[in-house]
């Protein structure tokens, strides 16, 4: 299960939360989390994945919360939007960018994009992790792909040779 | 499908039919193959954007990570990892031998039944279920 499931949960925390410690700290929690709760489960509503996926989330949102209550003095990476000299130097790292565009959306926008995209949930388990309708859901995915094409636009035909 | 809720599936969901909802996906490829110019310019655009995120490296799982999960389950009295081999010998010593074989091949829905189990087992014996490549297509209450 480790194998399989950890690294899903890394990537979940660490496109939530753009921060790879705090990433892993959830990661790793998450995985406990599931061994205690275990004997608790029976059959019936969701995939495991999609339990682990909420567990996963959750601490995520208490992370997020938290940052939103406890100012702190190192923020997570945020794009620079101001005027960038050096912008060919962070274009090249396209890797990067893409991710910094992603932690700029809003929460909610980020957080169907994760789910649908990368985590590859299907419209109705992520609509169902974040509690909305499919119609919401599919409002906030439109929304955040718009604003990232936006924000990336400089990137796009580079990014079209590369897939 | 209309022109308009293939452009909304395609803003939302991007131009790969596999992410398309399962419902939708035949009369999106249905509309796609009707009417390919008009279908053309939202999947190109869709297909941008699907580029761009594809970018996005998924963070890799260090080998210090994995081991303080599996130290951190330890801890807690918990059992990771190369629990299966012991989940058996448990289960086979706790639940008798007709349950395990079911187990086995992929029924944990008798665990509930099972009232002799340690949760320590229950724990082991689930979580080794989901480890088994059969274990996303089975149900689990959260």
């Amino acid at each position: 299960m480790v194998a399989r499931k950890l690294p899903r949960m890394l990537a979940l925390a660490g496109r939530m939360l753009g921060d790879p410690v705090e990433a892993e700290d959830v990661a790793q929690e998450a995985m406990l989390r599931a061994w205690k709760q275990a004997p608790r489960w029976t059959p019936g509503q969701a995939r495991f994945d999609t339990w682990l996926h909420r567990v996963g989330l959750n601490l995520c949102y208490d992370r997020l919360r938290r940052r939103r209550e406890v100012p702190t003095d190192n923020p997570p990476d945020r794009p620079d939007d101001g005027p960038a000299p050096d912008r060919g130097l962070i274009a090249a790292d396209t890797s990067s960018r893409v991710d910094k565009a992603l932690a700029a959306l809003p929460e909610r926008q980020r957080e169907a994009i994760v789910l649908c995209h990368y985590q590859e949930l299907t419209n109705i388990e992520a609509a169902a992790l974040m509690a909305v309708s499919i119609e919401a859901l599919e409002s906030l995915l439109s929304r955040g792909r718009r604003a990232l094409r936006l924000s990336l636009a400089d990137l796009r035909s580079g990014a079209d040779g590369e897939s | 499908m209309t022109p308009e809720r293939f452009n909304a599936l395609v803003d939302a969901y991007g131009a790969d039919a596999r992410r398309w909802p399962v419902a939708e996906r035949a009369s999106a490829q249905d509309y796609l193959a009707t009417v390919p110019e008009a279908a053309g310019a939202a999947l190109a655009e869709a297909d941008e954007i699907d580029a761009l995120l594809h970018e996005s490296k998924a963070p890799t799982v260090s080998m210090a990570l994995r081991d303080r999960v599996i130290a951190a389950a330890a801890e807690s009295g918990l059992k990771a990892g190369r629990a299966g081999r012991r989940w058996l010998d448990k289960v086979f010593l706790m639940a008798g031998a007709g349950w395990a074989a079911a187990a086995c091949a992929g029924v944990v829905a008798g665990l509930g039944l099972t009232t002799h189990l340690t949760a320590d087992a229950q724990a082991d014996a689930v979580l080794y279920q989901a480890s088994l490549d059969a274990a996303d297509d089975m149900e689990w209450v959260g």
